[in-house]
């Protein structure tokens, strides 16, 4: 479904991402880990095509969308929820919705619109703040927004940049529960996170990261007992 | 909603009601009250994309120059037309130049392209320069009140595309682009697209509004279309009436111009009106974040009203 080739993005001397290559099938659930400043985030933000790459080749649905604008990756059914929430204040959770049913898929009608959001709503538990204030809402249910907010473009492939950062493990189990179900309902997911648990819980497949290149890719189990992964998360001397 | 009905309603029938001896006094007080209104309105608009322009004084005097030029060969509608065009059509140069700058950047870009437009035309011939154009009254003066009527028409217009804007689906991607551009394009947002067409729209009733500026007064100088104080009122109003709304701007306009010829009437000109002006966004900005419509309207959403 994604198929990301040689991958490269340089911040004046850093190499935040170096000949990064990976694939994502259709209906699984990946995971992206690897330490902080692996250049996990970096990859996201190629993807969705808020940074532009200095070399490689981004191909969706066997589209060449590497250099594309954010809005067209998009269309084509490329979803993206934020790590640092970043919900409309100034509109209510149904409106933040509005935006992305509208504009994600062109040709949307209002009324079309108004039925997505209804449904999104329903799936992610935010009915009862629905009318409310986006700047009222309380962390975790921002970061229901937040991902509620990527599904109402109706993505094909839903790109998630740790939206389970800070909440507790029980909220952080609801949000996996979550993720499964959007997944049933015929949603890809490629996804960064830090919590070992929630990749366990989720991820069919794991890619690591580390100095901006891919370490390792496999099972989580296998990626676990890699030498190399355990060498970027516990550091050299271990 | 109910307001601007009844606002733009008194802007109709102003001239058949028993004014007694100051008559011409209040129409020529109202018909530049609903331009600078109509003016307002357009830089709103704008503003809802999150774009902080200073260029709308610029508009207005390109629309002013336009229509005086083209009013003897076109007459007074084409010629009205060719302003709001000529000014919807620097807006589109303008932005293809400057949408990728934000805030202040942006405010700075428009202010430098309003000081531009008033050195060409101080230099050019065509435009009388320094000297000043005189210009022809609408109609060849045929109705004494056709520059009043044509002002009510451009208020109107300006009303009515403004409620249109936020009753649209485009309020979602205006309010997104204003909250969030990076974010309202991974939502799908053309955000480079909205802004274009915003301001191509906005410029163009700006232009509209100077053309019926100039046939009114009938004699137009680059300092008088171009002055920096018409853009200060194109933001000041929206802020003081209420921002990213259409009754904030309309009543806005009709309060402060009211105040305006009321105290240069007391007060003399000279620049002591301005001194108000300075003392009026201060004080909102302190105490009216949401200007006058935030003491009418419950908080609300994407900014409807």
């Amino acid at each position: 479904m994604l198929k990301v080739s040689g991958l490269t993005k340089r911040f004046g001397g850093v190499v935040a991402a170096s000949e990064v290559s990976l694939e994502v099938h259709e209906g699984e659930i990946l995971a992206i880990i690897g330490p902080n400043g692996a250049g996990k985030s970096t990859v996201l933000n190629l993807l969705s095509g808020l940074i532009r790459p200095d070399a490689g080749r981004i191909e969706f649905l066997g589209q060449d969308l590497t250099h594309t604008a954010p809005e067209v990756r998009a269309w084509k059914g490329l979803g993206r929820a934020f790590q640092i929430v970043q919900p409309f204040h100034e509109m209510t959770v149904r409106e933040n919705l509005m935006v992305g049913a509208i504009y994600g898929k062109p040709g949307t009608s209002m009324q079309t619109a108004q039925k997505v959001v209804a449904h999104v709503i329903e799936l992610t538990g935010l009915s009862a703040k629905a009318d409310t204030q986006a700047d009222e809402l309380t962390l975790v249910e921002d970061k229901r927004l937040e991902l509620a907010r990527a599904l109402s473009t109706q993505p094909r492939l839903l790109l998630l940049d740790e939206v389970m950062a800070g909440l507790r493990p029980a909220e952080a189990m609801e949000a996996v529960e979550l993720v499964k179900r959007i997944r049933a309902s015929g949603v890809t997911v490629l996804f960064i996170e830090h919590l070992m648990p929630v990749v366990r819980a989720l991820a069919d497949r794991v890619v690591v990261m580390d100095h901006g290149q891919v370490i390792a890719e496999g099972r989580y189990d296998q990626v676990a007992a890699n030498a190399r992964v355990r060498e970027a998360y516990l550091g050299r001397s271990a | 909603m109910i307001l601007v009905g009844l606002l733009l309603l008194l802007a109709l029938v102003l001239p058949g009601l028993p004014l007694g001896q100051w008559r011409a006094f209040l129409l020529d007080a109202a018909l530049f009250a609903f331009l600078v209104s109509s003016l307002a309105l357009a830089w709103d608009m704008l503003a809802r994309t999150g774009q902080l322009s200073l260029a709308h004084g610029a508009f207005f005097g390109l629309g002013a120059y336009a229509a005086a030029l083209s009013a003897p060969e076109l007459g007074t509608i084409p010629a009205l037309l060719v302003g709001g065009g000529l000014a919807a059509l620097s807006s589109l140069l303008l932005g293809f130049a400057t949408l990728r700058l934000h805030g202040m950047y942006f405010a700075i870009a428009t202010l430098a392209f309003n000081e531009v437009m008033r050195t060409l035309v101080l230099k050019a011939e065509f435009t009388g320069g320094p000297i000043g154009l005189p210009v022809q009254p609408p109609f060849e003066g045929a109705y004494t009140l056709g520059a009043y009527y044509l002002a009510v028409a451009v208020l109107f217009i300006c009303t009515v595309v403004s409620l249109l804007f936020s009753r649209s689906r485009l309020n979602y991607a205006m309010t997104a682009t204003r909250q969030g551009e990076a974010v309202a394009r991974v939502l799908g947002v053309p955000v480079v697209q909205v802004k274009l067409m915003v301001f191509m729209i906005s410029a163009f009733l700006a232009g509209l509004a100077g053309g019926v500026y100039a046939m009114k007064t009938m004699f137009l100088t680059p300092h008088d279309a171009f002055g920096l104080v018409r853009a200060v009122e194109a933001l000041l109003i929206p802020i003081f009436g209420g921002l990213y709304t259409t009754a904030g701007p309309l009543l806005g306009g009709l309060i402060i111009v009211s105040l305006e010829t009321w105290l240069r009437f007391n007060i003399g000109g000279g620049g002591g009106h301005l001194v108000v002006y300075g003392v009026v966004l201060v004080l909102t900005i302190l105490f009216l974040p949401r200007g006058l419509i935030g003491l009418f309207a419950r908080r609300k959403g994407a900014g409807h009203a």
